[in-house]
């Protein structure tokens, strides 16, 4: 088979899986074999991307490009679609179907105490979730790439309300919903702009200087958006209320990773706007830092690990913003391990103690050997402590951001590192380690439909850190391990991070009193004040504006078509008044006329 | 004669349907369905049969009507007529579909439909102006009857401090929705005539053929005042703001069926004629006057998105996103781009679908729910999750989601507006996209998702037997020419450069 057919039944056989289910209802209604097809459509799409890794694998060089007309425009074509392979791309659809098709068998235990019905539309969303996310990733242009964008953003806002009889879960999807599509404003902008330069949607443009700017600048405001950054995170934590595995998916591993994906896509635009990379250098820095404060005071397991997320991409934004499209990129493939890993490993606990606290979990350690062994290897990848894939990838970017004259992201990123390991350590000894809460003392672990995807994510998670190299020769780049100064401080502090947190939580030698002094910060983390900032400007500013605008057109406009129609018809009520019948009246009025017409004459 | 038979055939339906028995529901049925799928397959052949080389105005058929004023049937399509006679095509068929199991006097309502379908076939056809705007006529009045007998009162009544106008107008109720209708769309016709009139005396040739007064070079003082009388008065049937307050009543006064074809395809006409007379017979004021049109469109679009966001009543939001999106057609028509009038017929085919879709959605939602008041609703989407999953398909076309042929008009006309002599269009358009999506998504959220349903709804259901047809068949649509928008894009897109050469010739010299 040609590599156009492989990347065509990756894309299409999932699309299949979820038409099917979505429009055969037995099927659907009766969970299981919806569940099983989905699953069987992401293992042919899997093993459809292996073949195609294999094959760039073996020439990195490789670049096919192939499009067909979409959209016809006077003589010529204004957009096309198809699929362009190379090694970014391919490698990228490996992640996804990868990762993708543990989630799916990991949900297939995760959700068997759901009603059958809603399972097999949770393996329908699923389905469809893998053709978008292709979509996106195998687009040869950016209006292909903005097509599978926003298509993953409805798969999230179905997921995040699969639950949605539960108030919280409706909130919550419709909030990421309007916070992406708000965010994504800036995409359209910059596609339409970029058409309206080029006369294309092609990334490989060369723009003047204050174009590209322009043009990337509002490009990275939807990466704001969809990949959680710094101030348009806040629907993130919020869409904690799906399922976990959906979390693990769309919210950690592979959707919110799209924004980085699009950077790493388009960087030859993003190249020629050095100012854009400075502001992506700052907002990936600090919300690197912002999230990981706020990750330090959180209780919901889910939550710690969906702020940890925003920190960890912040680290790719940052990584991007100073040129290093390769370390983020790398980073962003360690972190879709050991992330969905996390995650997956956290469901795993939620599901054996009913709850997301972590103070429900203590103890879990015990009783659920695989899913603690695999959460605490999750755990020391994201604390970048040697030997994980996160490690590796973290001190890439360190050295790229360091390297770039970055001084104040650099420096945001290392206090990132500390409170990284700081936040996993604790999360780590509070639901592991420690003694039993009352909750986790009958837990017991999950079944091989769990665990299974949770060992072979560890694998990853460990593992593909060895693979740098090969890894940058499929992106095109070149990369050799070694420990320079910033690899060397960032590590270190993640070690301190770690002993602090055993320290604290789990030796209890120190006590956490002993920190009063961040409180203000913690309670700062905890307010959410850009959450308020935006209820405010939703609730006074648009509700508001929307009933003045509501008020004015059915008081004011309307009341003018109103009034005239009123006026009419009371003015056809007084006139009618003249016309009294009696002959007498007309008398009077034929000789009031004459004599205004005598007057008239007269006076002239 | 394909193109007279697709006009011929819903009349000779509601003629039919005069000799069968009110009782005999299923016949009237039956025989409305065939007289308007007969349409429908017809304009599909016709799409297939339209010569992609030759391009043009095409199956053309001339019977003279009143030689001594140069007035004759004249009956053409060209790729823009195509797309909007399979629109048409759809949305009647979806709406017999929705109205299957009204009780109240169901012959007399769907004679009455399918004279108005007569009139809205007939106008995408003619090529002859008089017979244009009779057809135009044809399909405006019948509104009056079939809102004023068929229609609803007072689903959500106001409580504001402003009540005591409301009672005082009768606002909201269906007499007063109906009036107001006809009367506002009246006044535009009275526009149209006299244009139509002066450029009839104007060419003196004793023709009302379109290609004769389309090639006549008016003078441009008469182009000058002809064509804000022509943009106001077909305007008035396309929502063009200020003239838009009777779409929220009408159509919220209006049963399912008439709300589904007057947003759906009615309001195109509007938009179709603007295009079809007034841009395209008198180019030079329409260039001139083309800024105007393009501020005033913008206007309708974030203004039309705010309004449907403050209102409560179901049907009134929907109402108005038609007011928002028939903006999106203003706008596109106003960029005089090649990009911005495919998109602006493109959106006109998709918003008509997914129009038609929402107020089917409304009318099966009222019909179980029995109020349209939506913060009383809630916890729907367990109980009918058919019904939910075409509200959130309609929804994410409504917002411009890629995938839905609403993605592909909005795109095209935006593109359109930023290569326009005014790029600014495409920021409040692109605005407005995303204020339909606030407004779309928590309408959906406070009707179908959360805790309930609530005791007082008791006989809530989903969809049943032909119900279901309306909403596939346009859902169905909205994602066929969301992925696949060449189907039809190829037939506008084909006849579009030539129609705007005419523009872009004028425009040179400046």
């Amino acid at each position: 088979m040609t590599p156009i057919e492989y990347a065509l039944i990756a894309l299409f056989v999932p699309l299949a899986a979820a038409f099917i289910i979505a429009v055969v209802a037995p099927l659907r209604y009766a969970g299981m074999p919806a569940a099983l097809l989905s699953v069987a459509a992401a293992l042919v799409s899997l093993g459809a991307s292996l073949a195609l890794l294999v094959q760039q694998i073996a020439q990195p060089d490789r670049v096919i490009h192939e499009v067909v007309r979409w959209l016809p425009n006077g003589p010529a074509a204004l957009a096309q679609v198809g699929v362009h392979l190379d090694g970014t791309s391919v490698s990228m659809s490996v992640v996804v179907t990868l990762v993708a098709a543990c989630v799916q068998i990991f949900s297939l235990g995760y959700m068997a105490d759901e009603p059958p019905a809603a399972r097999g539309r949770y393996f329908g969303y699923h389905s469809f979730f893998i053709f978008t996310m292709l979509l996106l990733v195998i687009a040869p242009n950016m209006l292909q790439l903005f097509a599978g964008w926003e298509l993953v953003g409805l798969t999230s806002y179905l997921l995040i309300g699969f639950y949605f009889q539960k108030p919280s879960a409706a909130k919550a999807s419709v909030k990421a919903i309007w916070v992406t599509k708000f965010a994504d404003i800036g995409l359209l902008l910059g596609l339409i702009c970029l058409f309206a330069v080029t006369g294309g949607f092609e990334w490989t443009a060369t723009l003047s200087k204050g174009w590209a700017t322009a043009i990337t600048l509002l490009m990275f405001l939807a990466v704001v958006g969809k990949s959680a950054q710094f101030p348009l995170h806040i629907w993130l934590p919020n869409a904690m209320e799906g399922p976990t595995p959906v979390s693990a998916l769309l919210h950690a591993a592979t959707m919110v990773a799209a924004g980085v994906y699009l950077v790493v896509r388009a960087d030859p635009l993003f190249a020629q706007a050095p100012t854009t990379q400075l502001v992506m250098a700052w907002i990936g820095g600090f919300t690197a830092l912002f999230a990981a404060v706020i990750a330090t005071v959180q209780t919901d397991i889910k939550r710690v690990l969906a702020y940890s997320t925003c920190s960890q991409l912040g680290y790719m934004v940052c990584a991007l913003g100073a040129g290093a499209s390769m370390a983020g990129y790398f980073h962003l493939t360690t972190h879709a391990f050991f992330k969905a890993l996390l995650f997956l490993a956290a469901g795993s606990m939620i599901h054996a103690v009913h709850s997301n606290e972590m103070s429900a979990m203590g103890g879990l350690g015990r009783r659920m050997k695989a899913t603690s062994t695999v959460f605490i290897v999750g755990a020391l990848a994201l604390a970048g402590i040697p030997g994980f894939a996160g490690f590796f990838s973290k001190d890439l970017i360190l050295e790229a951001v360091h390297e770039a004259g970055m001084f104040v992201p650099w420096l945001m990123l290392i206090a990132a590192a500390f409170l990284t390991a700081f936040y996993m350590g604790r999360a780590v000894f509070l639901s592991i380690f420690g003694p039993f809460s009352p909750t986790s003392e009958g837990a017991h672990e999950s079944g091989f439909s769990m665990t299974g995807p949770l060992w072979l994510l560890a694998a990853g998670a460990v593992g593909i850190g060895y693979f740098g190299s090969d890894f940058a020769a499929l992106a095109g780049g070149t990369y050799h391990f070694h420990l320079g100064m910033s690899g060397i401080l960032g590590t270190t502090c993640a070690l301190i991070g770690l002993l602090l947190s055993w320290l604290i939580y789990g030796s209890h030698r120190l006590s956490p009193q002993a920190f009063r002094f961040v409180a203000p910060i913690a309670w700062l983390a905890r307010s959410g004040l850009v959450d308020r900032f935006f209820e405010f400007a939703y609730r006074r500013g648009a509700l508001v504006l929307a009933d003045a605008v509501g008020f004015f057109d059915r008081y004011v406009i309307d009341g003018v078509m109103n009034w005239i129609g009123w006026s009419t018809i009371t003015s056809g009520r007084w006139l009618r008044r003249i016309q009294t019948g009696n002959v007498r009246d007309y008398v009077y009025a034929v000789v009031a006329g004459a004599v205004v017409i005598v007057f008239w004459g007269l006076s002239r | 004669m394909l193109l007279s038979s697709i006009v011929a055939m819903p009349f000779l339906a509601a003629v039919l349907l005069l000799f069968v028995p009110d009782r005999n529901r299923l016949g009237v049925r039956l025989i409305s369905l065939f007289g308007s799928g007969y349409s429908l397959l017809a304009s599909i052949l016709v799409a297939l049969r339209y010569d992609m080389g030759a391009g043009g105005f095409q199956m053309v058929e001339n019977h003279a009507l009143v030689p001594n004023f140069g007035i004759a049937l004249r009956f053409a399509v060209d790729g823009w007529g195509v797309s909007l006679l399979l629109l048409t095509g759809l949305v009647i068929v979806a709406g017999v579909l929705a109205s299957w199991t009204l009780d109240d006097r169901s012959k007399n309502f769907f004679i009455t439909l399918l004279v108005l379908v007569t009139g809205v076939f007939g106008v995408f056809v003619s090529q002859d102006l008089f017979i244009f705007f009779l057809f135009y006529e044809i399909a405006v009045l019948p509104m009056y009857l079939l809102i004023g007998i068929w229609g609803s009162s007072h689903a959500v009544t106001e409580a504001g401090p402003f009540k005591y106008v409301w009672r005082l107008f009768d606002i909201g109720g269906r007499e007063y929705a109906a009036m107001k209708l006809t009367l506002m769309l009246l006044v535009g016709s009275a526009f149209i005539i006299a244009v139509m009139l002066a450029m009839y005396l104007a060419t003196g040739q004793n023709s009302f053929d379109m290609q004769v007064l389309g090639a006549y070079d008016y003078d441009r003082s008469l182009q000058m005042w002809c064509f804000p009388l022509c943009w106001l008065g077909f305007g008035a049937l396309a929502g063009v703001f200020p003239f838009h307050t009777w779409s929220p009543d009408g159509h919220a006064s209006a049963p399912t069926a008439v709300s589904m074809l007057h947003a759906g395809v009615l309001m195109k006409l509007g938009a179709f004629g603007i295009m079809r007379v007034g841009f395209m017979m008198m180019p030079e004021a329409a260039i001139a006057w083309a800024p105007l049109v393009g501020c005033v469109a913008v206007v309708n679009i974030v203004y039309g998105a705010l309004s449907a966001m403050s209102q409560r009543d179901l049907k009134y939001v929907v109402a108005y996103s038609s007011v928002s999106h028939m903006g999106v057609v203003m706008l596109g028509a106003a960029t005089l781009t090649v990009e911005g009038w495919n998109g602006a017929v493109y959106q006109m085919f998709a918003h008509g679908l997914m129009t038609g879709l929402f107020f089917a959605l409304v009318g099966l939602v009222y019909g179980r729910a029995h109020t349209r008041h939506m913060p009383s609703m809630g916890g729907f989407g367990l109980r009918m999750p058919g019904v939910a999953t075409f509200f959130t398909l309609a929804c994410l076309s409504s917002l411009g989601l890629p995938g839905t042929a609403g993605f592909v008009a909005e795109v095209l006309v935006f593109i359109g507006a930023w290569k326009s002599l005014h790029p600014w269009w495409a920021i409040p358009g692109i605005l407005g996209a995303f204020i339909t999506a606030v407004y779309v998504l928590r309408a959906s959220r406070r009707i179908f998702w959360g805790e309930g349903p609530a005791e007082e709804f008791h006989d809530l259901s989903d969809a049943k037997g032909v119900e279901w047809g309306a909403l596939v068949i346009l859902g169905g649509s909205i994602v066929l020419f969301g992925f696949i928008p060449s189907l039809v894009l190829d037939l506008i897109n084909r006849v579009t450069p030539d129609y705007l050469s005419i523009l872009t010739q004028l425009m040179e010299p400046r």
